[in-house]
């Protein structure tokens, strides 16, 4: 899409020329040669065509809260999406202590609570004066949501023996029945 | 019970992960063994060529302990061994007999009823006959009228005397004479034409010799003599043979004085008397027993400080004795052998200084040769000797002699050198213990001084302390280098030279062994068990025991006590063996066993007097703990003690008799050292079952003659409660039963009838192992009537029966493929690591360890494990354990005699030592969870260290080159 449109405007070349690629360093300690180009140019330029865009769009407030809130319940229920994959691989990596199903626990408790500590930045970009109280539903859907992913976490390490609800797992912490006799054999 | 059939196969699978073979380079690193056979005999042992065309000759012995064995006179290896004596480690030596047919190949040996012909080169057996009387003698006929060597057995039934005449080929009857009441039978004699039973007939009073002289065809009485006055003769042991098989045979005595030597040539009437010296103690006489050797003979008379010999002349013709010259008194006991070449006798005389060796025709010394005293270490006692005559450099003599001197050792003597020696005192071991290393005392007592002093005191005395370590830390980094290369070759740190220090593994560890001829052995186990130091406790009478009823080894002073049962003690240094302190034994057995015991003032060893009975004892003395002893009738009682003011008062607290008719044949006590990990067993289904962990138990085996029955009691030793009893019908009651109890199990196994699952009729015999938990309750997760308490009482349980609950026990019986003996459980550090049962087999001469997950109760019978049991480890109840040859921890060693087995743990979890003595001595590690905690021999240390250094000088190499690459990349020009 783009492309049709520089080529309307301006030759590709001048396109090019005007937006390098972004360029990547491969190692950090050596210091790029002076006058190289940097990485801030792309992310500007970034923020220009969204700007772009908006421009374009131009819709009303209420439109706008509409489609913000839409926006907001595709995100919040996003969490429960990815959960009937995430079930069948937690059931497919078995319970036994490897590093992969290891691993795939701790993303599983991970990933719900960063995303619940991070509710309110999750929510920002939908948030308006006016759709607040709608808003607040949205993100006690998508706490809930991500405590239901939090609840396969749970599942997965009871399966995998790691919680402990059962009598062994406290048998540590008994102790022995002292005799308050003794007596030795000699015979 | 009932056992459904076999099937091995589902379970095979899982054989290769439960038993641990050792690896063939730990062997002889790990465990060691002193092969042996005992203190070899005055009269069983002799030089013996086992091919006639062969110069060579083995050195052959029947030993003390009942070991006949074959030992290369010029190493000092033994080439082979057999055990004649099956009960002989338990009781008095036996007496046994071994003789060989000169130029034959083959050796004749009798022990008890059982006449036995030996391969000479190998060991096998060739025949063996067993007869109802038993052996008092054996000979072989030199020459017969068939060209072959036939053998001569004199044997003693009751009143009934019996020679027999065995061919020596195939053993089979030739002739056989009886008599009924001809005294008591003491020696069987021949000659050439003649077969001679020397026997004595008389009463209490004193007896007669009495010679019955036999036709050697046909066994046909030909002669009766009575041979001196009556009561000549005070019992068999003042009668001395010899020239058994001389042209000359005699008979020789002495007086109850041992003023007077009575000699009679046999075949004759008359006796002759010679006087023997002043202060004589004991006399010995020596003569070939070859038919053509000369008839001289050597007495050997021994003074309680010197000995003396005399050599006599037999008139072949006239039968008269004439002395022929004498030798001199020489201080020490001395010996006296005798070899032939031809007719020719020599007399080898070994004293503590010099070997003699002297023609028996003339007093001539042939050969003298210095003696090192220290290099045989004790004075010789007895001994064989070989003399060589060298035609071709004069008339030179070499002679050997093996000797067994004071100090229990069997050495060689090769012209006046010492060739080899074994510690053949070392067999017949009674009471062994483990023993640390003392550390050095000073560190100890500084630290001590450090933590009773106050902080700023205890930092300065320290740093002082560090300061003097600083002299140390040349020598430190001297070795570093060294201790480095070893460690990564993987080769033995042989420590510091000649000095015993403890290693961080806690492997390297003392064992004190006393035997039952009063001799103490220090063995250094981290050194392949080589010995560091023996002493004699206390002279032993030969054919005596010294009954040792405790031996234990303190580990704060470094010192181990020895307890015999005659009151008395020994008290010595366990890394030098020097006596400290000791009381000899007194006349009467007066202790019954002996206890380490808990007092205000330490722990120490407390004897236990006859039937139970203690001693009073001292206020600071008085022990914490119920004693439990047997009492006069066997039965079994607790004692506790209270002060009374001054001393302290023994009640009887409780008793255990068994029911009428039952005798107590086993009693299995805990080990001294039985930590607990955890107290309860974590089921396939994360459920509990809590462990019954009762301190205060023993398992009590009773048989039952009459009925054939085996009840095993668990009885609580505090208040004398039968917490478990189990009975077994048609069992062996004349076969050993043993038991053993460790955490919450024990193991009781026998010789018993079961019958089949699946054919109940059909009943088998068959050596059994049953295998007992404990559990303090029969459902999981419920720890009984005593809840969450933390404490117990036993003598509560008695008076409140709801409160305090019985065991729940859970059995399950298996079958064993041979018999074991000596049980014993292995013992680790904190009690994480599975235990095993260890256990001698008798008949496979080896110590085979049986894991504890075979011998578990709650395997599934007649079903496959589910998926939790399986997860729990159990695997489907199989009731025969095959003895599995990687599960033998002797592997390819045959261990003769083993007694008894102890263990001890060592510094890391995962291991146990274990000891084992009797006739052999075996040591070994065992781990039986494997070696989780030490890196195991194949470790390749060297490809460790190369790698990190090879990839360590590679990252060197490549990154300033990677590095250069990259700058070029970003500033170079294209």
């Amino acid at each position: 899409m783009s492309e049709l449109k520089t080529s309307k405007s301006s030759p590709k070349w001048v396109a090019d020329l005007a937006s390098p690629p972004a360029h990547r360093s491969k190692n950090g300690s050596i210091p790029d040669p002076p006058g190289y180009p940097s990485s801030q140019t792309t992310s500007s330029k970034k923020k220009d065509a969204s700007k772009q865009v908006q421009q374009r769009k131009a819709p009303t407030p209420d439109e706008m809260d509409t489609l913000k809130l839409k926006k907001a319940w595709e995100v919040a229920l996003g969490p429960i999406k990815s959960l009937p994959m995430t079930a069948i691989m937690m059931y497919m990596s078995g319970n036994s202590l490897q590093i992969f199903s290891i691993m795939m626990v701790f993303m599983a408790f991970k990933n719900p609570v960063v995303g619940i500590l991070a509710t309110n930045q999750a929510f920002e970009r939908f948030e308006t004066d006016s759709n607040r109280a709608k808003m607040f539903t949205v993100k006690l859907a998508y706490v809930a949501m991500q405590l239901v992913a939090l609840a396969l976490g749970v599942w997965k390490i009871n399966n995998m023996g790691l919680l402990p609800t059962t009598r062994s797992d406290w048998l540590a912490w008994e102790v022995q029945r002292e005799p308050l006799e003794h007596a030795i054999t000699a015979l | 019970m009932k056992l459904t059939p076999i099937s091995l196969l589902p379970f095979l699978p899982f054989l290769p992960t439960l038993v641990s073979a050792i690896f063939q380079d730990e062997v002889d690193h790990i465990d060691y063994h002193h092969q042996l056979v005992g203190l070899p005999q005055r009269e069983t042992t002799f030089f013996h060529r086992p091919r006639r065309d062969d110069k060579a000759s083995l050195l052959y012995t029947l030993s003390d302990v009942g070991v006949l064995g074959a030992v290369n006179p010029g190493t000092g290896a033994v080439l082979w061994r057999q055990l004649l004596a099956t009960n002989a480690t338990a009781g008095a030596p036996a007496r046994g007999f071994l003789r060989a047919g000169e130029g034959e190949g083959w050796l004749v040996s009798a022990l008890g009823g059982d006449v036995q012909a030996w391969e000479a080169i190998g060991g096998r057996a060739v025949w063996g006959v067993t007869f109802n009387e038993q052996v008092r003698d054996l000979e072989v006929m030199e020459m017969t009228e068939k060209e072959r060597k036939d053998v001569l057995v004199l044997g003693e039934n009751g009143p009934e005397t019996v020679v027999r005449r065995l061919a020596g080929q195939d053993g089979r009857v030739v002739w056989e004479w009886r008599e009924v009441g001809g005294g008591i039978p003491v020696q069987v004699s021949t000659n050439v034409e003649k077969v001679f039973v020397v026997s004595l007939k008389g009463g209490a009073a004193g007896y007669n010799l009495r010679v019955v002289v036999l036709d050697t065809l046909h066994g046909k009485r030909l002669d009766d003599l009575t041979i001196g006055a009556k009561s000549d003769v005070q019992g068999p042991e003042d009668v001395m043979f010899v020239g058994a098989n001389s042209a000359a045979p005699i008979v020789a005595y002495t007086d109850a004085a041992r003023q007077k030597l009575f000699v009679n040539v046999l075949g004759t009437k008359t006796r002759q008397e010679f006087p023997l010296q002043a202060g004589t103690a004991s006399v010995e006489i020596h003569a070939p027993h070859l038919v053509q050797s000369e008839p001289h003979f050597l007495v050997h008379s021994r003074t309680a400080t010197g000995n003396h010999a005399d050599v006599y002349h037999t008139n072949l013709k006239t039968g008269v004795i004439t002395k022929a010259y004498d030798l001199p008194l020489l201080p020490g006991p001395g010996a006296f052998s005798t070899s032939s070449i031809g007719a020719n006798v020599y007399f080898t005389r070994v004293t503590d200084n010099e070997v003699i060796i002297v023609s028996s025709a003339s007093h001539g010394v042939l050969g003298r040769w210095p003696l090192d005293e220290t290099a045989t270490k004790g004075s010789a006692l007895h001994g064989v000797s070989e003399v060589i005559k060298r035609t071709s450099s004069g008339d030179s003599y070499a002679v050997r002699t093996a000797v067994v001197t004071t100090t229990d050792d069997w050495s060689l003597i090769l012209n006046g050198e010492l060739s080899w020696s074994r510690p053949e005192g070392i067999t017949g071991g009674v009471a062994a213990t483990f023993a640390e290393i003392p550390e050095n005392e000073s560190l100890v007592k500084s630290l001590e001084q450090e933590a009773h002093s106050n902080p700023l005191e205890a930092y300065i005395h320290r740093v002082k302390r560090h300061l003097d370590d600083l002299q140390y830390l040349p020598a430190y980094l001297n070795a570093v280098p060294q201790r480095l290369i070893s460690s990564i070759l993987g080769t033995e740190v042989s420590g510091k030279q000649g000095k015993l220090a403890r290693d961080s593994f806690g492997f390297h560890k003392l064992v004190i062994l006393a035997t039952r001829r009063g001799m103490v052995y220090g063995l250094d186990i981290g050194n392949k068990g080589t010995i560091l130091w023996s002493k004699r406790a206390f002279e032993i009478p030969e054919g005596d025991t010294w009954n040792v009823t405790g031996i234990q080894a303190h580990e704060s002073t470094g010192k181990v006590t020895i307890l015999g049962s005659n009151g008395d003690y020994v008290e010595l240094e366990a890394d030098t063996g020097k006596i400290i302190d000791s009381a000899a034994p007194g006349p009467e057995k007066t202790v019954q066993s002996a206890v380490v015991i808990d007092t205000a003032s330490g722990p120490t060893l407390l004897p236990i007097g006859i039937d139970g009975h203690i001693s009073s004892l001292p206020a600071d003395r008085l022990p914490k703990q119920t004693v439990v002893t047997r009492g006069p009738g066997g039965e079994l009682k607790g004692l506790v003690f209270l002060s009374n003011g001054t001393g302290t008062a023994e009640t009887t607290s409780w008793v255990f008799s068994p029911p009428k008719g039952q005798r107590i044949v086993n009693i299995g006590t805990r080990p001294s050292h039985d930590p607990i990990a955890s107290i309860g067993r974590v089921l396939g289904d994360r459920t509990v079952k809590y462990k019954y962990l009762n301190p205060n138990t023993i398992v009590v085996a009773a048989v039952d003659d009459k009925a054939s029955t085996l009840t095993v009691y668990l009885v609580d030793t505090v208040s004398g409660q039968v917490l478990s009893t189990s009975k077994y019908d048609g069992v062996d009651t004349t076969k050993p039963i043993e038991t053993a109890i460790a955490e919450n199990w024990f193991v009781v196994t026998f010789f018993g009838e079961y019958a089949l699952r699946d054919n109940t009729a059909q009943s088998l015999k068959g050596y059994q192992i049953v295998v007992s938990d404990l559990y303090e309750s029969d459902a999981a997760n419920d720890r009984g009537p005593l809840g969450d308490s933390e404490t117990f009482s036993s003598v509560e349980a008695i008076e409140n029966p709801e409160g305090g609950g019985l065991p729940s026990v859970v059995s399950q019986t298996f079958i064993l493929s041979s018999p074991i003996s000596a049980l014993q459980v292995t013992q680790t550090r904190q009690g994480i690591t599975s235990r095993h049962v260890l256990a001698y087999l008798p008949e496979l001469q080896g110590i085979v360890s049986l894991p504890r997950m075979f011998l578990e109760p709650r395997r599934p019978v007649g079903r496959d494990p589910t998926a939790a049991e399986a997860e729990e480890g159990l695997i489907r109840y199989h009731p025969a354990i095959e003895i599995d040859p990687k599960s033998v921890i002797t592997h390819e060693r045959g261990v003769l005699g083993i007694r008894k087995i102890i263990t001890a743990p060592a510094v890391v979890e995962s291991t146990s030592l274990v000891f084992a003595f009797g006739i052999d001595v075996f040591g070994t590690r065992v781990t039986p969870s494997f070696l989780f905690d030490i890196l195991g021999k194949g470790f390749n240390k060297l490809t460790l260290v190369s790698t990190v250094v090879g990839i360590a000088g590679g990252v060197l190499v490549l990154r300033p080159m990677v590095r250069r690459k990259q700058i070029n990349g970003l500033w170079g020009a294209s």
